[in-house]
């Protein structure tokens, strides 16, 4: 799971353009991000940042240049299992209830193929991944009960059953209550710690700037900075702080840290 | 029973169990993926294909299976070329499929079996014994790929662009899930016609989906209620003299109903009960926090406040913070067992 020094970098990207259909968002972009870091793509919304990390997972296309990933070419990497995704969506929204558990084991099937159902070895990692979340004893709960927080860790655990070697995360905190946002860097830490490259797409750091030690400032489709995370401050506040709304509110119960609240009795649900 | 004793009886039942097993086992990724009206689609383009086999004069079941999985493949071939102009591919090869068979069916010589409405509202008492053994092999192969493939059909339906970024074979298992419902389709069509035929592929799923916890037990479950509106829907229709589609698919509509005035009524509940909780709170309202005077208690993924013996439980809402009562009694536990990391 250590990647060996010799490890090609997780990321490389040499001249690259990426876009949809044959439309550039980012254009000409040099990037390498070794194997082990732990890296913020930051920007504002429309920078371009999310391009920047769906072109790696395949989901837009390489119009120009170099995409290597883990060493391969983007389109070329035969185990896409050993790059974990979480997506940027708040819950998980299949019509028919599912599982914690049926959830996260989706994350077990891109690593055996077509046809290979899951084993033991498979059943011990979800069963991991699950733990590590903090939801061991949610495992047999249909997903839609648990609150929006849960659901987005749900969904962090989906990734880390693949135990990726290289993770990318879009927008884990956002719309996501400050509790689940402390355990969403623990969790990352713990991560980071086995050696997993981390690239994480967000607008603003929060409790991940604990674990997130590099930064890169995606702007207008082009790296404007790339740099150590402290040194990202001012380009990230400066002009580059779009927030697209108030954040969602969490799905169910709120756990309250702060002792500061209101009492509204009957407030409606 | 007086029904088991005609032959054509029991093969009706016979066909309407397999149809009632397999078509809920495809129908639950439709549900599953918000496609409820593809098998609709894909009936209409069987159609056309039922002609060809009428015109032909070779058994119209096979070309049936040939047309819709045909069908299938270019559906999902358009779906995953582009969105805009896909909607409005679909709907072209929707009527073309039913136009096509209706044209094809009155151009074919008299005396052959070009009864339209057999084959739009299904006529299962005409079920022979070479059709049942055609039906076997495909509701076993059907069944075969749904347990081979399940899972990840249900991850692509789950999920389709998580299961593209991690490499499943998306479009592949696409084809497969569509071709599964051409298969379907045609098996349904003897029973509950073309035009019916979504009906049963969908509404047990959608009857299960309000009831079960998992997806497993979801599809299970909407297999075997899909078993008992099948045979129950034939054997009813036999003694009311109705068609034996319509009765099916009214009797499993009933069921649906049912079902929904039950998952109502249950979260009706829930909420009556929380609103009465509320209400225990609102009669001494008080600010709960740290140093509050209250023993906090965590509970789960959040604190609750012992107040007077009963758990006070603080969650967020539009109006702000909102109490609910978590129990009446509170055991004298040491606050730190329990709740884990939130």
């Amino acid at each position: 799971m250590t990647p060996a020094r010799t490890a090609p970098p997780a990321v490389r990207l040499r001249d690259a353009s990426i876009g949809y259909g044959d439309v550039p968002i980012l254009a000409h972009v040099d990037l390498t991000v070794r194997a082990g870091e732990a890296v913020a793509i930051l920007g504002s919304n429309g920078s371009g940042k999310t391009t920047l990390a769906r072109g790696l997972l395949g989901l837009a296309q390489v119009l120009g240049g170099e995409v290597e990933l883990l060493g391969a070419p983007v389109g070329r990497l035969r185990e896409r299992g050993r790059v974990g995704y979480v997506p940027q969506r708040h819950t998980v929204s299949g019509a028919v209830p599912a599982t914690v558990r049926e959830v996260v084991a989706v994350g077990r099937l891109a690593r055996l193929g077509l046809l290979r159902r899951l084993g033991a070895a498979d059943r011990t990692a979800v069963g991991k991944a699950v733990a590590a979340v903090g939801l061991a004893d949610r495992m047999e709960e249909p997903v839609a009960s648990l609150s929006g927080g849960q659901q987005r860790r749900v969904l962090v655990a989906r990734a880390l059953a693949a135990q990726p070697e290289l993770l990318i995360m879009d927008e884990p905190t956002a719309g996501v209550d400050a509790a689940s946002q402390d355990a969403l860097a623990g969790v990352l830490a713990h991560v980071s710690a086995t050696g997993t490259t981390l690239l994480v797409v967000t607008h603003e750091t929060g409790p991940l700037s604990e674990v997130l030690t590099r930064a890169v400032v995606v702007d207008h489709g082009r790296i404007s900075y790339d740099g150590p995370l402290a040194g990202a401050g001012p380009a990230d506040g400066a002009g580059q702080h779009d927030h697209c709304g108030p954040p969602e509110e969490p799905a169910g119960r709120y756990r309250l840290d702060q002792p500061t609240v209101t009492t509204r009795p009957a407030g409606g649900r | 029973m007086e029904i088991l004793e005609y032959g054509f009886m029991q093969r009706a039942l016979l066909a309407s169990l397999m149809v009632g097993l397999v078509a809920p086992a495809v129908g639950i990724f439709l549900v599953q993926r918000r496609l409820s009206l593809l098998g609709d689609g894909l009936g209409h383009v069987a159609l056309t294909g039922v002609a060809i086999g009428v015109l032909t004069s070779t058994a119209p079941v096979g070309a049936a299976l040939v047309a819709a999985v045909l069908g299938a493949v270019l559906i999902e071939l358009i779906r995953a070329r582009g969105r805009t102009s896909g909607d409005v591919a679909l709907a072209v090869l929707f009527y073309g499929g039913i136009a096509g068979g209706v044209v094809l069916l009155s151009l074919a010589p008299r005396g052959q079996a070009t009864n339209l409405e057999a084959y739009l509202f299904g006529a299962i008492t005409t079920t022979g014994t070479g059709d049942l053994a055609v039906f076997a092999a495909i509701a076993l192969t059907v069944l075969a790929v749904v347990g081979l493939l399940g899972q990840r059909l249900y991850a692509v339906s789950d999920d389709e662009e998580y299961a593209r970024a991690v490499g499943l074979p998306v479009l592949a298992l696409n084809i497969v899930l569509a071709a599964l419902v051409a298969a379907t389709v045609v098996l349904s069509m003897r029973v509950v016609g073309l035009l019916l035929i979504s009906a049963l592929m969908i509404v047990p799923s959608a009857i299960a989906q309000l009831l079960a916890r998992s997806f497993r037990q979801a599809l299970y479950l909407a297999c075997a209620i899909g078993l008992v509106v099948s045979v129950s829907g034939t054997t009813a229709s036999y003694y009311t003299g109705t068609p034996s589609g319509g009765t099916i698919v009214l009797l499993a509509i009933a069921l649906f109903l049912v079902a929904s005035a039950g998952a109502a009524l249950r979260d009706a509940t829930a909420r009556r009960r929380h609103r009465r909780r509320g209400e225990v709170h609102a009669a001494h309202p008080h600010e709960h926090g740290d140093g509050c005077g209250h023993r906090p208690v965590p509970h789960e993924d959040h604190v609750d406040y012992d107040h007077d013996g009963h758990l006070h439980a603080p969650h967020l809402t539009g109006a702000g913070v909102h109490y609910d009562e978590h129990g009446a009694q509170v055991t004298p536990t040491a606050p730190a067992a329990k709740g884990g990391a939130a």
